[in-house]
């Protein structure tokens, strides 16, 4: 399943940035080889000016614009030659300019070519170098930080994993995973059925699901992933997940949550009169989802087409 | 209510601190050389953070490129009939799709949807309640079974979306519940 979900975000993310490309290249959105007339207000230095613009000159080049407005926007002007310069959109430009800026991908300047026009000094008309491939050249820089943005996540993990693994390994030797693990048997023997009553797994899992429940997610990882490991030493086919793995996942990706911490601190950084508000129903919410998702895996690990297939050997 | 809420985030803040303490004295008591076994378990940690590594970026990359396509939007218009039926608002759509897909990606989301419509709208209540309650789903699926080098992972991606749909109607039916 997760194979085919998979193939098909990154199908489906190239195929509808090419399409997305295709589409405005033959609706020309960009309006390249069109030009638009821009202001120049303060030719304050030699070669750097300030100017506007409004809405409805950009149309000119811009087609897709669609409100018509007279409002000025602002924008500097870089001259580098009598026909070329860089144009930077101050804020409050319209979106498309935005767009436009981030295909150059410069730092933040747009080269344009310049034409005076003849009558007026304080006018320019500006076109740029044609734009094409928006949404491929974008899915290209994305995939290529996320690959490296992988890496830096999982290295980050090295320091907060070698601190609680540690920890565990205290606990573990002085028998509290066993302790624990103990404590909860009535309710994990019916989830977890194959697994041994206090089995350090059971322990792992229950530091991992309270540690969630609290928010704390820091710690939550290093305990869930010592649950796994625990786990995988029981499962019998090395790479496929077991039935204890998965429903330890669907506890832990809907685990019931007391303090959202994240969530509040966003809602109070936004100015929220009661940014803890939400407790009560991320609470309720949760432990529904934990419900379902337990009854989801339980059924689920039954059907056949999620079975665990023997490996053929090569 | 308030007085829970307090207790709460007291035991959240207290948490990490005193299960230190508590493991490490405990471990002591019990004639374990404390600083030994912290140094033995952490070894550990460099070996599964490296062993993630593979299972994440392809993770991340598929769903970046998926993101950076705008494809969410076309899915968001199709899924329009069917949300509008179970009365769903559109608003907080972008959300509801991007919660199981990436923890930063709905955080930003959720900052754009607070900062747009309030956070103490219906809206930005429904939203930050999303944000809460779940977990972002294929992260932990990469990360966990990573650890551990599994690649098939079966009936793990179906249960954990379902369980994501699940709390998004349930995130609907208590906010409106509750609140509004």
């Amino acid at each position: 399943m997760l194979n085919y979900v998979w193939l098909g975000l990154v199908v489906i993310g190239i195929l509808t940035a090419a399409g997305r490309d295709l589409y405005e290249s033959i609706e020309n959105v960009y309006g390249n080889n069109r030009s638009f007339p821009v202001h120049v207000e303060d030719r304050n230095g030699v070669d750097e000016w300030t100017a506007w613009c409004t809405a409805d000159e950009l149309r000119q080049k811009f087609a897709g614009i669609e409100d018509a407005d007279t409002t000025r926007f602002r924008l500097s002007f870089s001259r580098q030659s009598p026909t070329a310069g860089l144009l930077y959109p101050e804020s409050g430009a319209p979106a498309i300019l935005l767009t436009v800026q981030e295909a150059f991908g410069n730092d933040g300047s747009i080269p344009c070519r310049v034409i005076s026009d003849s009558n007026r000094a304080d006018l320019l008309y500006v076109s740029f170098s044609p734009i094409r491939f928006v949404y491929l050249k974008r899915i290209t820089n994305a995939a290529l930080d996320a690959a490296a943005l992988a890496v830096k996540i999982a290295l980050g993990l090295i320091g907060i994993m070698a601190l609680w693994l540690g920890v565990m390994k205290v606990a573990e030797e002085a028998g509290i995973i066993t302790i624990i693990a103990r404590a909860v048997r009535p309710v994990t023997t019916r989830l977890f059925s194959d697994i041994p009553d206090d089995h350090p797994a059971i322990g792992a899992m229950i530091m991992n699901i309270s540690a969630n429940m609290l928010g704390l997610g820091n710690a939550a990882t290093p305990f869930g992933l010592k649950a796994m490991e625990e786990l995988n030493k029981l499962n019998k086919h090395a790479g496929t997940a077991s039935n204890a793995m998965v429903t330890f996942l669907a506890l832990n990706t809907s685990c019931v949550t007391l303090v959202p911490a994240t969530a509040i601190a966003v809602r109070a950084a936004s100015g929220s009169s009661d940014p803890a508000v939400i407790i009560g129903t991320t609470f309720l919410t949760s432990l529904t989802a934990t419900v379902f998702a337990v009854i989801f895996a339980k059924v689920f690990q039954r059907l056949s087409v999620f079975r665990v297939r023997e490996r053929k050997a090569s | 209510m308030s007085i829970l809420r307090e207790i709460v985030t007291i035991i959240s803040v207290l948490a990490i601190p005193g299960l230190i303490l508590f493991f490490l004295v405990y471990g002591q008591f019990k004639r374990v050389r404390v600083y030994e076994a912290v140094v033995e378990g952490g070894k550990e940690g460099f070996t599964i953070a490296v062993k993630i590594i593979p299972y994440l970026v392809a993770m991340l990359v598929g769903i970046a490129i998926f993101r950076a396509s705008g494809a969410m939007d076309f899915l968001i218009a199709g899924l329009q009939p069917l949300t509008d039926l179970i009365g769903f608002p559109a608003e907080a759509m972008p959300m509801a799709l991007m919660r199981p897909l990436s923890g930063s990606g709905s955080l930003g989301i959720m900052s754009e949807i607070l900062k747009t419509y309030g956070p103490d709208s219906f809206i930005g209540v429904l939203t930050s309640t999303l944000m809460g309650s779940t977990e972002t789903t294929f992260y932990v699926i990469a990360v966990y079974f990573g650890a551990v080098n599994v690649r098939n992972t079966r009936h793990a991606l179906p249960t954990g979306l379902l369980a994501d749909f699940v709390s998004f109607l349930a995130a609907l039916f208590f906010v409106k519940l509750l609140f509004f």
